[in-house]
């Protein structure tokens, strides 16, 4: 078959549309196009919902180093976890300022580009929050009982079981990064746990990067 | 003369070059439910983009360099945002006989054709289809002109051996 041919198949679908197909105006009106999300949208939304969890946490961590400068054992944890939420907001931030800056009337090979990089980045940050997370879990302890109930959380849990927790956390990463790339296949089901998954095991990382090789590839004229 | 309120000034214009929607959409998404929320991804950021379309290009060009990069994530999107598209009972395109639009042999065999092709090479191949000159292929897809060129002929080699018999 030659090209001529698919061009004058196209031809045969292009005067059926013309003559069949007609845009529902009073639909789209009805649908009022200005409050209608698209998918980055959603992102963006997500994001900033995330951004007003974590200035609530900054806030409240704040005034907690602030009440503690003297004691080491809550000022430490309540400063890991400052610097972890700290971080999340300057990264989410960066995103939030990208999405905002996207322009779909770019050329195909540029958004598509800028879309991944975008959704790497993503990736990333979600693996790293994972990782951190079993870790930081007795700072969150520690600064809970302390700022919530005004518990000593070294007074109730002997010195020996928080280190344990501690290290506990260390050993917990390398098994949650073993358990996802060779369960990753089984733990498909909800969006949620596909997406940690995934994250985990670097198979969205490897789609990811794959998909700029292509695009790479396909800016080559040899590609 | 009263200048067109923008909305009715985007429906005008998305009503004159409505085929470019549907085409894009059919040639990503054959499932008609999928087809219908990428209609309408793409329409939404359309719209959203609107107020950015600069009046001396053509719209065509603009509508395809939006349509196919929603189209291309929307493809590549492993789980579907069913929750941002706004359920509406009907089509934002309707098709007064679908089976005269869609289900001949020929445009079966085209959508198969351009089925097997990945995200960027099918958006060229609608492109060139769509009779798009190759700067105008070029400049929608960001690639060089004669880029373009030796992809098609890579395309009508590859169509010449896999489709020798249809």
């Amino acid at each position: 078959m030659e090209l001529q041919d698919m061009k004058d198949r196209w031809n045969e679908y292009d005067r059926k549309l013309e003559a069949n197909l007609r845009l529902n105006t009073q639909v789209l009106r009805e649908l009022a196009l200005n409050r209608v999300g698209s998918s980055l949208k959603w992102l963006s939304r997500k994001i900033v919902f995330e951004l007003l969890i974590d200035l609530v946490a900054i806030l409240a961590l704040g005034a907690f180093t602030a009440n503690h400068l003297g004691e080491p054992r809550f000022l430490v944890p309540a400063l890991a976890l400052d610097l972890f939420v700290i971080g999340f907001v300057a990264w989410s931030i960066r995103q939030w300022a990208e999405i905002g800056s996207l322009d779909y009337g770019e050329s195909i090979v540029t958004i598509q580009r800028k879309l991944e990089l975008l959704k790497i980045d993503r990736i990333r940050m979600t693996k790293w929050v994972l990782l951190l997370s079993p870790l930081l879990w007795i700072p969150l302890l520690i600064v809970t009982l302390k700022g919530l109930g005004g518990l000593d959380a070294y007074a109730i849990f002997p010195a020996r079981w928080l280190a344990a927790n501690l290290l506990l956390g260390l050993a917990v990463i390398p098994l949650m990064l073993w358990v996802s790339k060779r369960y990753a296949d089984r733990m498909q089901g909800s969006p949620l746990v596909r997406g940690l998954v995934n994250a985990l095991a670097d198979r969205s990382l490897n789609d990811a990067t794959r998909f700029l090789g292509t695009l790479s590839s396909f800016e080559k004229e040899n590609g | 003369m009263t200048a067109l309120d923008p909305q009715d000034r985007f429906l005008a214009l998305l009503e004159e070059h409505d085929k470019i929607l549907y085409k894009v959409a059919s040639s990503y998404c054959r499932n008609p439910e999928d087809r219908r929320d990428l209609i309408q991804e793409i329409v939404v950021q359309l719209w959203r983009s609107f107020g950015k379309f600069d009046d001396s290009y053509r719209f065509s060009t603009w509508m395809y360099r939006i349509a196919i990069n929603v189209a291309i994530s929307f493809y590549r999107s492993q789980s579907r945002r069913t929750r941002d598209t706004v359920p509406v009972e009907e089509s934002i395109l309707e098709i007064a006989d679908p089976g005269a639009a869609e289900d001949s042999d020929n445009i079966r065999l085209l959508h198969h054709f351009i089925g097997q092709m990945d995200e960027l090479n099918r958006a060229l191949m609608i492109l060139y289809l769509d009779g798009n000159s190759y700067d105008t292929i070029a400049e929608i897809l960001g690639i060089s002109t004669t880029n373009v060129a030796t992809k098609i002929s890579r395309i009508k080699e590859r169509l010449r051996r896999d489709f020798a018999g249809a």
